[in-house]
């Protein structure tokens, strides 16, 4: 009975045997096991947001995975399925504690059929459970770790999306760029402003931006510090930029960390802002017209 | 001294010159050997033939002469103990019978390798000659000891590892100057990473010249890790080089257009400041798996280093003219920065940054 | 420059002279541009100069230096340096770096420099030198 390649902790030493016993048990119930486990899940409402017909798709496909690895020790497949299967129900809402319930069920479906098996020989039952159990818990933990990691990938995704939203680059008009920037600035959505605004004053070949920060109540020094590094920039690219809108608290932030307001173009509101960014615009057009006509 | 009248007409070293040497020779053969009996004998043998040699060993070259021949004999009595001790005639039969000159090298190759094999430890040495010389496999010796296959392999790895440093240290007859050469050398050798790190090996071969020497030989063997670089630098051309170097390799990672900018100005930096205060140095560039993402380089001269490291820090300090911005900004770029000077003995400048959270758009 | 492919051009057009450095320049090669760029203002009595810079990928301390330093020369010699064409990252990384351009006014483009320059002649004509 040696199947065991070496890197398998679980079918090394004595359980070996007794896990291929064991595999060989669950192969030949697998029907009824894995009827009983559904069932188990229904009963305690785990996965209501699918259809039965996915459900017991999903269900076979898990029992086999997990009998295999059982077998082979080998949890990289049961990885990619658990990524795979977190994928498609991680959008329909399904929750973490749904995900490790449904893999603890089946644990425990499979658990008692060994019970009934072995009742009668108490040491023998005593060594399979002793071969089962890390094995199952093994699984257990690889396939929650996947889906939390899955559900993660997912959010940060999202997040990028919403932070993407919520500083959008806005050409207003020729040479012209608005950046409103609506709630809590932190470090990482600052960065991706700078970045944001950089490009987009290449691709709008824009003069000057206009930086509203009205919607943006508060933020900390290091936020501050990158604010007054993105104007610099915008400054090293050939364009102005103003901004408005600019709260006493945060004023007082940027004094602190020792910039100079003066030289920065502040003016009140976005309107204020407008209006000096036409003035500079028109200045310039106008200036280009003498120029080009000399 | 005998042969006195052999060396009266060479040019540049006479009888007197190597009489000279005696005491030399004598501190050379006594801190290896001690207090062995034929101690005396070996500088005696030594004497004799740096004499007969003298004639032909150009001017100003026989104390290094000497120096060798004296661990030449020494080594060859090691050799003879060892040849007694063990049976390892097979390994090295030095009763062969003696052709010209290729004998000579042969025997120069067999007198390191004994050499070598003597400074092994006795289970050791045993261990890897029973494998090598006598066939027996890894199972086999992991049944003998009562340990495991892949713990005898290990074991045979550093054994080698071992082997190849002290046959290098015997063939070049280097005597490490440092307690610090030896671990240096055998990290090296076995290509242990982690294990090069804490002996902070890379800064030893900056200071000590034999070991970068030898280092040579150990580090083509092994095969080159592509996640990390070592480019040295020298010049203006090298910067360049550096910081190209760099950028390509973050390009792995999801470094954004940004982030890969600010490495290779901080490369930049750095290099410049070795061209500019130590003449030469190195850079590593290495990407990093744990706690997160990143890159990491490291760039050391053995240059005078920076008398006062919190000065060089503050902003507006600068040994060079101008804007006074050189480290402070390094450190505004990356995440990690680390710098350690002795003046005297060179600078390392270790620096990180982390792979950020959000990923590549195409601006 | 001599040797291999030009890694940088000057080229005049009026009283302007229009530098673009054409691939990413090492320290010694930054000098040689510094002085052939500085002899050929005196020697064509240029009024302005743009340096194109688009083509490098690191503007270093070293670099942003050597730029602000070549203005400096360019308005003793009577010319106005604009610089034109910093990439968005290039940007950023020479202001956390610290490395401005000090008072080196700077453009998007070679076309948004000429602008520039043409304002700023028509705006503070020198008294030195009467306006074309």
């Amino acid at each position: 009975m040696e199947q065991a390649p070496e890197h398998d902790s679980a079918q090394s030493g004595p359980g070996g045997h007794l896990l291929s016993q064991l595999v060989a048990h669950l192969r030949e119930h697998r029907t009824r096991l894995q009827e009983e486990w559904s069932q188990r899940i229904q009963q305690t409402h785990l996965l209501t947001a699918m259809t039965p017909q996915e459900m017991a798709a999903e269900t076979t496909s898990v029992y086999d995975n997990y009998v295999e690895v059982l077998e082979t020790g080998n949890v990289e497949a049961l990885q990619h399925y658990a990524k795979d299967l977190s994928e498609r129900i991680i959008p329909r809402g399904v929750e973490t504690h749904e995900v490790v319930g449904i893999v603890l069920l089946l644990r425990d479906v499979l658990a008692r059929s060994l019970f009934e098996k072995y009742q009668r020989d108490f040491s023998m039952l005593n060594e399979v459970l002793d071969a089962y159990e890390p094995a199952a818990n093994r699984i257990a933990n690889t396939v929650a770790v996947s889906f939390v990691d899955e559900r993660e990938r997912v959010i940060r995704q999202q997040q990028d999306a919403i932070r993407e939203l919520s500083t959008p680059v806005l050409p207003v008009r020729e040479r012209l760029l608005i950046l409103p920037i609506i709630g809590v600035l932190d470090s990482e959505r600052a960065r991706q402003l700078t970045e944001q605004l950089l490009s987009g004053i290449r691709k709008h070949r824009a003069k000057v931006v206009v930086i509203d920060i009205t919607g943006s109540p508060d933020v900390d020094e290091s936020v501050a510090n990158h604010l007054v590094q993105t104007v610099d920039a915008s400054r090293l690219m050939g364009a102005s930029v103003i901004i408005t809108g600019l709260s006493p608290k945060i004023a007082q932030t940027l004094v602190t960390i020792g910039v100079d307001l003066s030289k920065m173009n502040t003016i009140g509101d976005l309107q204020g802002g407008l209006e000096e960014a036409e003035r500079l615009l028109g200045y310039t057009v106008t200036r280009k017209e003498v120029s080009t006509s000399s | 001294m005998s042969a006195t009248e052999r060396s009266g007409d060479a040019p540049g070293h006479t009888a007197d010159d190597v009489a000279d040497l005696i005491p030399m020779v004598r501190r050379i053969v006594y801190s290896r050997v001690g207090s062995h009996p034929s101690a005396e004998d070996l500088v005696q043998e030594t004497l004799t033939r740096v004499l007969s040699a003298a004639s032909t060993v150009e001017p100003g070259m026989l104390e290094p002469y000497a120096i060798v021949t004296a661990r030449n004999v020494v080594s060859s009595l090691w050799r003879d103990i060892d040849r007694k001790n063990r049976n390892q005639h097979r390994l090295v039969d030095l009763s062969a019978p003696e052709p010209p000159e290729k004998q000579v090298v042969l025997e120069e190759e067999q007198s390191a390798m004994a050499a070598a094999l003597a400074r092994l430890d006795e289970r050791e040495r045993r261990a890897l000659l029973d494998h090598e010389v006598d066939g027996a496999d890894t199972h086999a010796l992991a049944a003998r000891h009562g340990t495991t296959a892949g713990a005898v392999a290990a074991q045979l790895n550093r054994t080698r590892a071992r082997l190849r440093v002290e046959y290098l240290l015997a063939i070049e007859h280097v005597d490490p100057p440092t307690d610090r050469c030896r671990p240096v050398l055998i990290a090296l050798s076995s290509g242990d990473q982690r294990r090069q790190r804490e002996v902070q090996a890379a800064q030893h071969l900056l200071e000590c010249e034999p070991c970068a020497r030898l280092s040579q030989p150990l580090l083509e063997r092994g095969q080159q890790r592509n996640d990390c670089l070592r480019i040295p630098v020298s010049s203006d051309a090298d910067i360049v080089s550096a910081r190209r170097a760099a950028r390509e390799l973050a390009t792995r990672l999801a470094f954004g257009a940004t982030d890969l900018t600010v490495i290779a100005t901080a490369v930049s930096e750095v290099c410049r400041n070795i061209v500019r205060f130590a003449g030469s140095g190195e850079v590593v560039v290495e990407l990093l798996e744990a706690p997160t993402r990143g890159i990491q380089i490291v760039a050391r001269d053995g240059g005078p280093g920076i008398t006062d490291v919190d000065r060089a820090l503050g902003d507006g300090f600068s040994t060079y003219g101008g804007l006074g911005l050189g480290l402070p900004g390094v450190r505004r770029l990356m995440d990690e920065f680390a710098i350690a000077s002795e003046p005297g003995h060179g600078t390392t400048v270790t620096m990180t940054k982390w792979e950020g959270t959000d990923h590549e758009r195409p601006t | 420059m001599n040797g291999g492919p030009a890694l940088v051009s000057i080229m005049r057009q009026g009283s302007t002279l229009i530098a673009s450095v054409h691939t990413a320049l090492n320290d010694s090669e930054l000098v040689r541009f510094e002085h052939d760029l500085v002899d050929q203002i005196g020697e064509h009595r240029s009024r302005g100069v743009i340096i194109d810079v688009a083509a490098l990928d690191v503007i270093d301390s070293f670099a942003a230096l050597t730029l602000r330093r070549i203005a400096d020369m360019a308005r003793l010699r009577g010319a106005q340096t604009v610089l034109v064409g910093i990439q968005p990252e290039v940007a950023f990384t020479m202001v956390r770096l610290g490395m401005g351009t000090g008072a080196v006014p700077t453009a998007l483009d070679l076309e948004e420099g000429l602008a520039l320059l043409a304002e700023q002649g028509s705006h503070h004509p020198r008294p030195d030198e009467p306006e074309a």
